[in-house]
């Protein structure tokens, strides 16, 4: 970024500075991080200038590195409308190779990409992280789900049989 | 660590794995926010893996409980949403007048409710001849998307291979079955004796309507109504609910071929003698004699105040209701028309010279020639821009109305398909081969057959959890009425 001393610089690639909840300040591009409506409306609050690090107290470095990986993938990505948000939901399981490849990481760094999402509103990140946990969850049996999640089985058996009756019907197809 | 774990044999390794992978491991639903959690499950996209995950834990059953997953199953099913639920059945079709003690016809309840929207609704499903409307409800409502879902499913899953059925016997005489139709209340039969039989929805408690003296060709029931003609001229209206005459409305001086209803006092049939008649139910008195085919009429729609009959004169006449007089005449076809569908914006004609042509009505011109069948089509079906069609040749093929190409092409039975229904996701064929298939309306493959086959099967009609067949097994007519609802809830 040589040219960032000249005004002829494009206010899309204007570098700005956000500071995680570990104090760690990141430089990133205003277009990349505007995938996040939080700091883009942040951004808008504070005016153009934008020079003063923007604090967001509740992702760490770590987390934040990623979630601006996926920005920074998704740059181009056309802006998310309020009312597609359930369409695409509704549309399926589908993620794209390279969010799948993307969300290959242990649960506790999946758990935090999504609540990051949510906090950072990038409704199309926290649909891929939805999306990556209902896979999970995908065709497994009861017993498959809480191997994978490491979930005590908390019902007493009598429960546990009533409740497996009670869910037979959408096992016979 | 690394350097230490290099020390490790596999055994040691095997144990430090077990030992630090379920700290690897969380329980998403333990650390996300309920709205986020919610969010996941609505993501899943089949019932089984839904109904397993409300076994996993008391907090994942908590959530699936809530019932937005299983909202959003109903939505991503296609199944009717609650709310619109409520609505079909209110849009019940209306308790149909009686005849009061001195045998004229009270039709006070039926006048307050046919200038309701809903009326309208209804008038339009009759003239249809299509008991989509008149679905039952016998349980109560559901309050859940769950339990709604449930419902639907298994209803579906018992369509594709479940299901139970009972024959009856038609007794105590035989017949070839004319005309079927299957209503909220009652399955009405009619036959080339001059016989028809009512039912109730479950095939019993049969009553037969007694006074025409030859065959029964056409009829149509409206709530506790019927319409009927045959070979005897006459048109006969009855009330089902007693199984008696009300009137015998006579002026056809040929064989009565299709009669349809616009509202709860307007009948039209269409007869041999080239004409249609227009009937006020009311005051049992003809209204309009509608003359311009040069022979037969074979069939004949309704939608709004517009009637359409195909004529085996090789035309199609677009007719007012009130004016009584002939709008335009389709022209096109190169023989005998068979069969008609009209859905208020396309018309569509199945013809003997094997074409089924497609016509705007605001302006007659023809809009598509659909070609593909090689043998008379004489079933059609138009919904919503899709028309299904069946033929002499065995075949029935599936169009799109929006660019009049041909969806499915099924080899559906090794004779002439004699009846042909569909909705949302099926279509339920009959042959004379004897066959009743069930196919998947989206896909176009075979779901399965209904019960074994027999000699030969004159008309199939289907509602959402019922089917009713007729037809011939040992030289007897019978009647399989399939139910595919679920068994009450044991609670």
């Amino acid at each position: 970024m040589a040219a960032a001393s000249t005004s002829a610089v494009d206010p899309a690639k204007k570098m700005i500075m956000l500071t995680t909840s570990d104090n760690i300040d990141i430089k990133v591009e205003r277009e990349v991080a505007e995938r996040s409506i939080l700091i883009k409306n942040l951004l808008e609050d504070l005016g153009s200038e934008g020079d003063e690090p923007i604090p967001i107290p509740n992702v760490n470095e770590a987390v934040m590195k990623k979630v601006l990986e996926w920005c920074e993938q998704h740059r181009k990505d056309p802006p998310a409308t309020q009312d597609d948000d359930s369409d695409s939901r509704k549309k399926s399981t589908d993620i794209d190779e390279w969010d799948q490849k993307f969300m290959q990481v242990d649960q506790e760094m999946l758990f935090e990409i999504i609540l990051a999402a949510n906090y950072l509103d990038i409704k199309a990140l926290l649909d891929v992280g939805c999306k990556t946990v209902a896979n999970m969850i995908k065709g497994k049996s009861p017993d498959e789900i809480r191997k994978t999640f490491n979930i005590q089985n908390d019902f007493t058996p009598e429960e546990e049989d009533q409740i497996r009756r009670e869910n037979e019907w959408a096992e016979d197809r | 660590l690394g350097e230490l774990l290099n020390l490790c044999d596999s055994q040691l390794l095997s144990f430090v794995s077990d030992f630090v992978s379920p700290r690897l491991k969380k329980d998403p639903f333990m650390v996300l926010p309920t709205e986020i959690c919610l969010r996941i499950l609505e993501c899943v996209e089949d019932p089984t893996t839904l109904a397993r995950s409300s076994q996993v834990s008391r907090k994942w059953r908590e959530l699936v409980t809530d019932d937005m997953a299983w909202k959003s199953l109903c939505e991503k099913f296609s199944y009717r949403t609650l709310s619109k639920d409520a609505q079909a059945k209110q849009n019940e079709l209306p308790g149909v007048w009686t005849p009061r003690d001195n045998g004229e016809p009270d039709f006070r309840h039926q006048w307050q409710l046919s200038g309701l929207p809903v009326g309208f609704e209804n008038t339009r499903a009759m003239s249809l001849d299509r008991a989509e409307k008149e679905r039952q409800d016998r349980r109560p409502g559901f309050t859940t998307y769950k339990s709604h879902f449930k419902q639907r499913y298994m209803v579906e899953t018992a369509w594709r291979n479940g299901g139970k059925f009972d024959t009856r016997r038609l007794s105590p005489d035989q017949g070839v079955v004319t005309s079927l139709h299957l209503t909220q209340k009652y399955i009405v039969v009619a036959l080339d004796n001059a016989k028809i039989h009512v039912f109730d929805t479950d095939g019993n408690n049969q009553k037969t309507l007694q006074g025409h003296v030859m065959g029964v060709w056409a009829m149509v029931p409206w709530g506790d109504l019927l319409v009927s003609g045959g070979c005897d001229r006459d048109v006969r209206v009855w009330n089902l609910a007693t199984a008696l005459p009300i009137y015998t409305l006579r002026g056809h001086t040929s064989t009565v071929r299709c009669i349809k209803m616009s509202d709860a006092t307007t009948a039209i049939s269409g007869s041999r003698d080239t004409t249609l008649r227009i009937w006020d139910l009311k005051k049992g008195v003809c209204k309009h004699v509608l003359v311009g085919h040069q022979a037969s009429v074979r069939c004949l729609e309704i939608h709004g105040d517009l009637v359409v009959s195909g004529s085996y004169d090789t035309t199609a006449r677009i007719w007012s209701i009130s004016e009584g007089r002939c709008l335009r005449t389709l022209t096109g076809h190169f023989s005998q028309i068979y069969a008609i569908a009209f859905d208020g914006k396309k018309i569509a004609t199945g013809s003997l010279d094997t074409s089924v042509r497609i016509w705007d009505p605001t302006d007659g011109r023809c809009m598509a020639v659909l070609q593909g069948h090689t043998s008379l089509v004489g079933q059609l079906q138009l919904k919503v821009d899709i028309l299904v069609t069946g033929g002499s040749d065995g075949s029935v093929r599936v169009w799109s109305l929006t660019d009049f190409q041909a969806i499915h092409r099924l080899a559906a039975h090794d004779n002439s398909v004699t009846s042909l229904q569909f909705d949302n996701t099926r279509i339920v064929s009959g042959g004379s081969d004897g066959r009743v298939k069930v196919w998947d309306l989206k896909k176009g493959t075979l779901v399965r057959e209904l019960g074994s086959p027999s000699e030969a099967v004159w008309r199939v009609v289907f509602e959402e959890e019922k089917a009713v067949i007729m037809a011939s097994r040992g030289g007897k007519t019978i009647m399989e009425i399939w139910s595919f609802s679920p068994p009450p809830e044991d609670e």
